[in-house]
């Protein structure tokens, strides 16, 4: 997923859409963007890239705008800990939970946000679809 | 809405509806909004101590329900109700063309400790409402919030409101009242309400609901309430924290058995449970599968008593809702007053289940469930 690396890319001009500069969007932060009338979210967390659908796959809203966080899981104690630290976007709407790197819905299989490859050339960012 | 509609028996989109009411648009006020409001003594009394915490009932004047919640924790918006601005926004989004302004913090008006304060409250919420939100040329009406602590002066509020434009109905804060809304000492308000022409909505908060729970139980001073409630509540609220303290997950070959609470809540308490956990898997980390799922796999439901058995086509669906056929288990409760006899609810269900199914919930899944 989310395989940021120049050399990796199989992408050609036609599916390559480019969204803005690597040196715009620091690690940790987010563009929103509209390519080719698909609002898809680009961020830039824990050093990776990701890119995702903008719209909550329940009630249609800004999935992606929301809180860039964790969550709780429990390890092998039943404990309670912090996970995913940076990873999970809350739609606003509801606070439905996605994990970023991969689009899935944290609380079923059922519900997953569609994901972008993205492509870093020449210091330049690209969605591929 | 829509100017010609050509299938006018046919709604295909917002589009096709000629008006959209939203019956319960909810206000975010605070404390900080009403206070300005309040009568004395209250005014010069809470006023004096400054502006306090933004959110208002956190550890001051209205209970707090101690959730960490979606909302709490940021994971969801929950934008801020307490402009027309605000108002209109929230227009703009559901598309409504009327709709009746609800508040949130005086959903727990009914359990502040102060039965005077909470009065005052009531009145300087309704005051804060008029002046700031309600507004009849954009749709924006609003209900009347009581305090049901001091039902006199409950309806003396709203003789006082009930001619105000735009007013469309008074709310009763429902959560935790007491004693609970049957009781003659709110007939005043009642009468009030009669006299006035507006209907009475009850509203509840899931923070204030259990907090007088037991001693509303008690104040039940007939059978037929008790009797008609207690049993699902109470299962509701154990089904509830078992779930979500994740006991069928630590305790996978577990099986339980629910007893002689109807059948209706069932498959309403699955799917209300599915759609609160859909926003909140960090509240049961617990759990690996959706909540309804624990439910199909590892409990199961007696019959006795069956609501609605005058009704086939409502039962069989309830028990299909359910996956019944794996999981509803005959009982009669004889010699209860109120048991079945043995094919009574066979006679129902054998018009929608076939053999194998009716034999399932006749002992076949009671001789895998229980030690025989």
């Amino acid at each position: 997923m989310a395989a940021n690396d120049e050399s990796q890319s199989t992408g050609t001009a036609d599916n390559l859409h480019h969204v803005t500069s690597v040196d715009d969007v620091d690690d940790g932060e987010r563009v929103v963007v509209d390519v080719e009338g698909r609002e898809i979210a680009l961020f830039h967390s824990n050093g990776e890239f990701h890119a995702l659908s903008n719209y909550c796959t329940h009630q249609g809203g800004p999935a992606c705008e929301g809180l860039l966080t964790g969550t709780i899981d429990v390890d092998e104690d039943d404990e309670l800990v912090w996970a995913c630290d940076d990873e999970i976007v809350s739609c606003p709407w509801h606070g439905w939970e996605f994990d970023i790197t991969t689009g899935e819905h944290l609380a079923s299989d059922k519900y997953r946000l569609p994901t972008y490859d993205v492509r870093v050339i020449d210091g330049e960012l690209y969605v591929e679809f | 809405m829509s100017s010609q509609a050509a299938e006018p028996d046919t709604v295909r989109s917002l589009d096709d509806l000629d008006v959209i009411v939203d019956t319960d648009f909810h206000l975010t006020e605070r404390q900080a909004d009403i206070f300005p409001y309040l009568e004395d003594p209250f005014y010069s009394l809470l006023n004096s101590q400054g502006e306090g915490d933004d959110y208002g009932y956190l550890g001051r004047v209205y209970p707090a329900h101690g959730m960490v919640y979606s909302v709490t924790v940021g994971k969801a918006d929950s934008p801020t109700v307490r402009t027309s601005e605000d108002v209109q926004k929230g227009k703009d989004l559901i598309e409504w063309d009327k709709a009746i302004a609800t508040p949130t913090q005086n959903l727990y008006l009914a359990a502040v400790h102060h039965d005077d304060l909470a009065a005052a409250l009531a009145r300087a919420y309704n005051k804060w409402l008029l002046d700031n939100i309600v507004d009849t040329d954009e749709g924006v009406y609003g209900a009347l919030v009581v305090a049901p602590q001091k039902p006199i002066k409950a309806a003396e509020l709203v003789d006082d409101f009930a001619d105000e434009s735009g007013i469309a109905a008074v709310m009763i804060p429902s959560g935790s009242v007491h004693p609970p809304l049957g009781n003659e000492d709110y007939y005043p308000l009642y009468e009030a309400c009669e006299r006035a022409g507006l209907p009475i909505k009850m509203h509840n908060a899931a923070g204030t609901m259990m907090t007088r729970f037991p001693t509303q139980w008690q104040s039940l001073n007939r059978a037929l309430p008790v009797h008609v409630t207690s049993h699902n509540m109470m299962h509701q609220v154990n089904l509830a924290d078992m779930l979500t303290q994740g006991v069928p997950v630590r305790f996978p070959d577990l099986d339980f058995v629910i007893q002689e609470a109807g059948l209706g809540w069932y498959p309403y308490f699955m799917r209300r449970f599915d759609h609160d956990y859909m926003g909140a898997k960090f509240d049961a980390p617990m759990l690996e599968k959706e909540p309804s799922e624990y439910l199909r796999d590892q409990f199961y439901v007696t019959s006795q008593p069956v609501e609605g058995a005058d009704d086939p086509e409502y039962l069989n669906s309830i028990v299909r809702l359910f996956e019944g056929e794996n999981s509803l288990m005959f009982s009669s409760d004889y010699p209860h007053f109120d048991f079945d006899y043995t094919d009574a609810l066979m006679k129902i269900l054998r018009s929608e289940f076939d053999g194998d199914e009716i034999k399932n919930i006749y002992g076949e899944t009671a001789e895998d469930v229980y030690r025989f």
